[in-house]
């Protein structure tokens, strides 16, 4: 077969508008008789609250001030609903939507936006993920904190730890990170002659876009029309909605276009972040530094709302022995809700959390046995036909070892290399 | 309100401006520059990158009325009205410089500035003419690759569009 493109030095399709200057990213975006929009967002991790818009609304230049009662489906996420598009009467997080003002021009809405008076009743939190799963814990959500319970056993883990001559438990945990992308989230809606609206906004998932927009505000898929200009990075941080449901709300009520643009401040407050991770690991080998057993706990914090913990919880789980082979395997996994920034995609979906605890703890094991870190890396690497706790058998692309042994020649461990390898 | 004169990619004008307005805002909404892009609004990424009068500034830390009597270029000056690329942007392009694009008028720009001044950098004065602008993609290697492209390419043939060829890399 002909390869066309495989191989070729081939130009980038959206290169040259963007060298130029002439791609448009949503902020790019201006049409006429347009107006924007501001959202008032919760500084209180954990709160019912009120609001008055009685002196906010009159304003110079406020059009309308939209609150969860215009939403008529008040519920979004990529997996569960359990996001408010506009929060009615309770925040889970600072940076929770309470209102979204719209202003003939984007000073007006920001003056509006902030006299806006909101009064909390503050509720009791929870930051910690294990805190949140003890009986008594704050409810974030009324169904409970537990979003998601991962299993995986294989072998007998408490046999494996009778044979290991070495033995390393360790708790290690991981922050919560933002993805930083460099173009602030920026959208535009306006409504089209056939009343369709059409949200412009730079997303991962126009096709989920579409769908979350058309459930919260009862509409007809058709109705609705996602068009995806480009996109200033993402790196899973524009998976769930943040202004869609917003502008296209607003658009259909002022049948104007609409646009907002967050600034980077509010970027952060608005998407979600990577899950942090509370990981205990008891590790054990033999006298010549072969893995016998892996017993891992993993407590993932996924903030007020859902998003795709489950996704990003078994991810770590399903990785928690590294690319090594381990005969006996015992994990637990525990997703919770806390009144944190809420978690979601981000690089790696938590394959990136892991390795942090899994090659701390060959690094303790060399230590422990008075091997190498790479003689230990080297003797139980995943290698073809290697089964995985899982129960997968590896039988493509596996290049940990010349990955290892390359590192090694680069870093000048050629010795150490010889005296390991068969 | 204040009326400030300055040029714009060679064009020269009088503007009424705001006293809040940045230079950002100048350039993006009221002359519908928006190749200059507001990354952070507070000087830490670059992205709003521009030249004013040869120097390297961020527009998001310029106001409006300081750039009174200034001549600004932004990224819509470089390439031509025939559709004929900058050796900058054409050597980002054919090295793969280019990732999600928001930084890149502003790489393209500090680019410019460096190679006006220095036409035969160093890589390490190419990496502190970057040093301002922030790729979050991290693309910096093909960047510094394109400027070291593109500083061959104008030393060789000027304004002719980049056939040159590193021999090392």
């Amino acid at each position: 077969m002909a390869l066309r493109v495989v191989g070729q030095n081939e130009i980038r399709v959206d290169g040259k508008a963007k060298v130029t200057g002439k791609a448009l990213y949503p902020e790019d975006i201006y049409m006429d008789n347009m107006v924007f929009g501001k959202t008032l967002r919760s500084n209180r991790p954990h709160a019912h609250f009120t609001l008055n818009l009685e002196q906010a609304s009159q304003m110079p230049g406020v059009l309308r001030i939209f609150t969860a009662s215009d939403v008529p489906h008040n519920a979004h996420g990529v997996l569960f609903k359990d996001h408010e598009v506009i929060c009615r009467d309770k925040v889970r997080r600072v940076g929770d939507p309470m209102a979204f003002v719209v202003a003939e021009t984007e000073k007006e809405a920001t003056a509006a936006r902030d006299a806006i008076q909101v009064s909390y009743e503050d509720l009791p939190a929870v930051f910690d993920p294990e805190e949140a799963l003890k009986p008594g814990a704050p409810l974030v959500h009324e169904q409970g904190n537990l979003v998601y319970r991962f299993k995986l056993r294989r072998g007998d883990v408490a046999a494996g730890f009778q044979e290991s001559h070495a033995i390393v438990e360790q708790e290690y945990r991981t922050p919560m990170v933002d993805h930083a992308f460099l173009q602030p989230e920026s959208g535009l809606a306006y409504m089209e002659e056939d009343e369709r609206v059409v949200v412009c906004a730079a997303t991962q998932y126009p096709h989920f876009d579409q769908l979350e927009i058309a459930e919260a505000l009862a509409l007809p898929t058709e109705q609705v029309k996602v068009v995806n200009p480009a996109v200033g990075g993402a790196f899973g941080g524009r998976e769930d909605v943040t202004m869609q449901i917003h502008l296209a709300l607003a658009a259909q009520h002022l049948k104007r276009p609409v646009k907002t643009t967050y600034s980077r401040e509010e970027s952060f407050y608005a998407h979600s972040k990577r899950h942090a991770m509370v990981m205990r690991l008891k590790t054990g080998a033999d006298r010549e530094g072969n893995l016998l057993a892996t017993q891992v706990t993993i407590y993932s914090d996924t903030g007020a709302y859902a998003s795709w913990a489950i996704n990003v919880l078994r991810k770590a789980g399903v990785h928690a022995t590294g690319p090594y082979v381990i005969p006996h395997v015992h994990v637990d996994g525990y997703s919770a809700y806390t009144n944190n920034p809420y978690a979601g995609a981000m690089r790696g979906f938590g394959a990136t959390q892991i390795p942090i605890a899994h090659e701390m703890q060959m690094d303790a094991l060399a230590e422990l046995l008075g091997i190498s870190p790479l003689e230990i890396r080297l003797k139980n690497a995943f290698v073809p036909g290697s089964v995985t706790a899982t129960g997968q058998t590896l039988s493509e692309s596996v290049p940990l070892v010349e990955c290892l042994e390359a590192v090694a020649e680069k870093l000048g461990l050629k010795q150490s290399l010889r005296e390991v390898s068969p | 309100m204040k009326t400030i004169q300055l040029t714009v990619n060679g064009k020269e004008m009088t503007l009424t401006v705001e006293a809040d307005q940045r230079l950002l805002d100048v350039l993006r909404n009221n002359l519908k520059l928006t190749g200059t892009k507001e990354g952070c609004g507070e000087g830490e990424c670059g992205a709003c990158t521009v030249i004013m009068d040869g120097a390297i500034v961020n527009s998001c830390l310029v106001m409006a009325f300081q750039a009174d009597g200034k001549s600004i270029q932004t990224i819509e000056a470089l390439d031509s009205e025939d559709g004929s690329l900058h050796p900058i942007q054409q050597a980002f392009l054919e090295e793969g410089a280019v990732q999600c694009g928001f930084c890149t008028p502003g790489m393209v720009l500090s680019a410019k500035a460096l190679l006006d001044k220095n036409p035969t950098p160093s890589k390490a004065d190419i990496q502190e003419g970057i040093s301002g602008n922030l790729c979050r993609c991290t693309g910096y290697h093909k960047i510094v690759e394109a400027v070291e492209k593109a500083a061959d390419t104008m030393k060789e043939g000027g304004e002719s569009h980049g056939t040159a060829r590193r021999g090392t890399k």
